[in-house]
């Protein structure tokens, strides 16, 4: 599953993933990593089985953990055109049968790519 | 030559029969009024274009000519050339408006003293790319308020100088949508050769072929429907926004003779609904309004019934390359409207994801719409106080000075191996009195570039082979690009020149800024 994380500006510097990663034996994979002037961001995938465990490690060494929703499409907004489908380099928004436009949360690696491409600025990034 | 004889003969008699089965399509089998007066009845019947697409393939247009009243067809699109005239009545004192803003959008006010024209690409001076026109129009049909400034010169009869308030579309005499060119009849597919992102009105386009979009309904669009226009001309009562609009001549751009027609419309937008009249934003483009539209086509013949069963495989449409920026973009290939809505369709050998920029559940939603209000007695069909022309084509713009393009500007460029070495580089940039030597292989094809500098730095630091020192993700046009294009690019990368390639970068010439700048000094003086 995937989960977020968000480090407060002082902790940037501090190894917290690989820590984690030794600590719980666990395969953890970087999809996105950001640091900016208000911290740092990091997208994971984690094993599903190890995910409590993990995500209470992670917490225990300060990092914040967002777990759930990553990316919305706002109903009233879609017109279900698909643009972001062509935009999607792994495939999280697809059309349905009847071209409505479906949504794989799981699959969303929040790369932005559609963000800026649909027309009625109905996709949305938690945390952005 | 008895042979021959007797073959003239067998191809007129075929002739005859094919033009007599033409005639027969085109025997009218019912009239408008009498479908009318079905509809009156409750017995009309009426089936979406793509219920007829599947009738006429599966019974012949003949049985479906019989059976059938009323086609509805649909698109939801995004559709710059759309606007509204509103009218806001008159405050006291009176003001002649000179300057009229609505949410911070400028309107065109260049008629009546309290009229004025808003057009949906407008974009907000402050929030460009993402709120305007198109966004102003459906903030009124949903009912919101909208900021309304204005300001005036003051004149006798219209003394009052500005006026700030609140309206609603409730408050507005009229509110009339008016859309110069709506609903063409088929679009081209656009996808990106270049290698870096564009922004287009086409959508975000990936580079290298990476995506594409195209616009259009296919099969259920309203003029692919009656490619002749039989039935669809001035007068002809329609669905616009999610109401009643009508037909009032041909758009602008109308292109009859290539299968590009259009329509001018217009409706009342105070009873028009937001689903089917969506502001919309592109990036680094601009803004628009995405309209539903759709128009109910009688079957009054069996002309008719075929026209309306076209299915998506019988619409085609060109792949065009929106990464050169002319007039005429490059046609990549042809395709139809059923490989399009399949989602791939392949472009230099590449599987290449495609989508609509328009939405095809809406269109079959107003196609529905429009079946039900007919089956429910809310709708009667026109017949056309005139038609549309058929005969027309679009002109480009007679412009009396010209951009020069690549191919005619470009200069010889000095050229070199990968072999070579910095001495000879040296020698060649003092001798052709140049900055940039490309380096090229066997086959002429573009592998790097090397500048006066990079020789320099080669010198300073002791470096002594090419492939250490040349850039090799070098800049490059196309000889069919415009001047334009190089100035862009040449400030956008903050690099001196840039060299022309082909499509298989093979090298052709080069562009520098010393070029750049002695044309348009020239141009400038002119």
């Amino acid at each position: 599953m995937k989960v977020e994380l968000r480090f407060s500006t002082e902790r940037v510097s501090e190894p917290i993933i690989s820590s984690v990663i030794l600590q719980e034996k666990a395969q953890i994979n970087i999809l996105r990593a950001q640091v900016s002037e208000d911290g740092g961001r990091v997208l994971l995938e984690v094993p599903d089985n190890q995910a409590d465990e993990i995500i209470k490690a992670f917490r225990k060494l300060g990092a914040e953990v967002i777990v759930g929703k990553i990316i919305e499409i706002i109903e009233d907004k879609c017109i279900e055109c698909g643009h972001c489908i062509t935009l999607c380099p792994v495939n999280a928004i697809f059309f349905e049968k009847d071209y409505s436009i479906g949504l794989d949360e799981q699959k969303c690696i929040q790369c932005d790519s559609c963000l800026d491409a649909c027309p009625t600025r109905a996709i949305k990034l938690y945390g952005e | 030559m008895e042979y021959l004889r007797h073959k003239n003969i067998n191809v007129r008699k075929i002739h005859n029969k094919l033009q007599q089965k033409r005639n027969l399509q085109l025997e009218n089998i019912r009239t408008i009024e009498e479908i009318n007066e079905k509809i009156r009845k409750g017995d009309v019947n009426v089936v979406t274009a793509e219920e007829m697409v599947e009738l006429v393939r599966e019974k012949g247009s003949t049985i479906a000519a019989k059976d059938v009243d009323v086609v509805t067809t649909g698109t939801f699109g995004a559709m710059c050339s759309s606007g509204a005239f509103l009218n806001f009545g008159h405050s006291d004192p009176p003001i002649k408006m000179e300057n009229l803003t609505l949410n911070g959008v400028n309107t065109y006010h260049g008629n009546a003293a309290v009229d004025c024209y808003l057009g949906v690409t407008k974009m907000h001076p402050e929030k460009p790319f993402e709120y305007g026109g198109g966004h102003v129009l459906e903030d009124l049909v949903s009912g919101k308020e909208i900021e309304l400034e204005a300001a005036g010169y003051g004149t006798d009869c219209y003394p009052r100088k500005y006026l700030k308030t609140i309206i609603t579309l409730q408050d507005l005499n009229q509110a009339i949508l008016c859309n110069p060119r709506n609903a063409y009849q088929r679009y081209a597919t656009a996808t990106n050769g270049r290698d870096e992102i564009i922004y287009t009105y086409m959508g975000k386009l990936l580079p290298n072929f990476g995506n594409a979009t195209f616009s259009g309904s296919g099969s259920l669009s309203p003029l692919s429907k009656d490619p002749n226009y039989e039935t669809i001309g001035i007068g002809t009562r329609i669905f616009l926004g999610g109401s009643i609009g009508y037909v009032i001549g041909e758009g602008t751009q109308h292109s009859p003779t290539n299968k590009f027609g259009t329509i001018m419309v217009k409706g009342d937008l105070g009873k028009m609904r937001p689903e089917f009249l969506k502001g919309a934003a592109f990036t680094r483009y601009g803004t628009s309004l995405y309209v539903g539209l759709g128009i109910p086509i009688p079957i009054l013949n069996e002309g008719l019934a075929k026209k309306t069963g076209v299915s998506d495989e019988d619409l085609k449409t060109n792949v065009l390359d929106y990464g050169i920026a002319r007039r005429d973009r490059p046609v990549l290939k042809e395709t139809n409207y059923a490989e399009l809505k399949s989602g791939k369709i392949v472009i230099d050998n590449k599987e290449v994801s495609v989508t609509p920029l328009s939405s095809i559940k809406k269109a079959r939603e107003i196609a529905k719409i429009l079946k039900e209000w007919i089956e429910k007695t809310q709708f009667f069909l026109t017949a056309p106080v005139d038609r549309l022309p058929v005969d027309t084509i679009v002109k480009p713009m007679k412009v009396v000075s010209r951009i020069p393009f690549v191919n005619e500007i470009m200069e010889n460029v000095v050229t070199c191996n990968l072999n070579d070495n910095i001495d000879v580089l040296a020698k060649k940039i003092i001798d052709n009195n140049v900055n940039h030597i490309a380096v090229i292989d066997d086959n002429d094809k573009l592998l790097g570039i090397i500048t006066s500098f990079d020789i320099t730095k080669a010198i300073a630091t002791g470096k002594k082979g090419l492939e250490e020192i040349m850039t090799r993700n070098v800049i490059t046009v196309y000889p069919e690009e415009s001047v334009d294009i190089c100035a862009t690019k040449l400030e956008k990368y903050n690099i001196s020149a840039l060299p022309v390639v082909d499509r298989s970068n093979k090298l052709k010439g080069i562009i520098t800024s010393e070029k750049i700048s002695s044309l348009l000094g020239r141009i400038g003086l002119r």
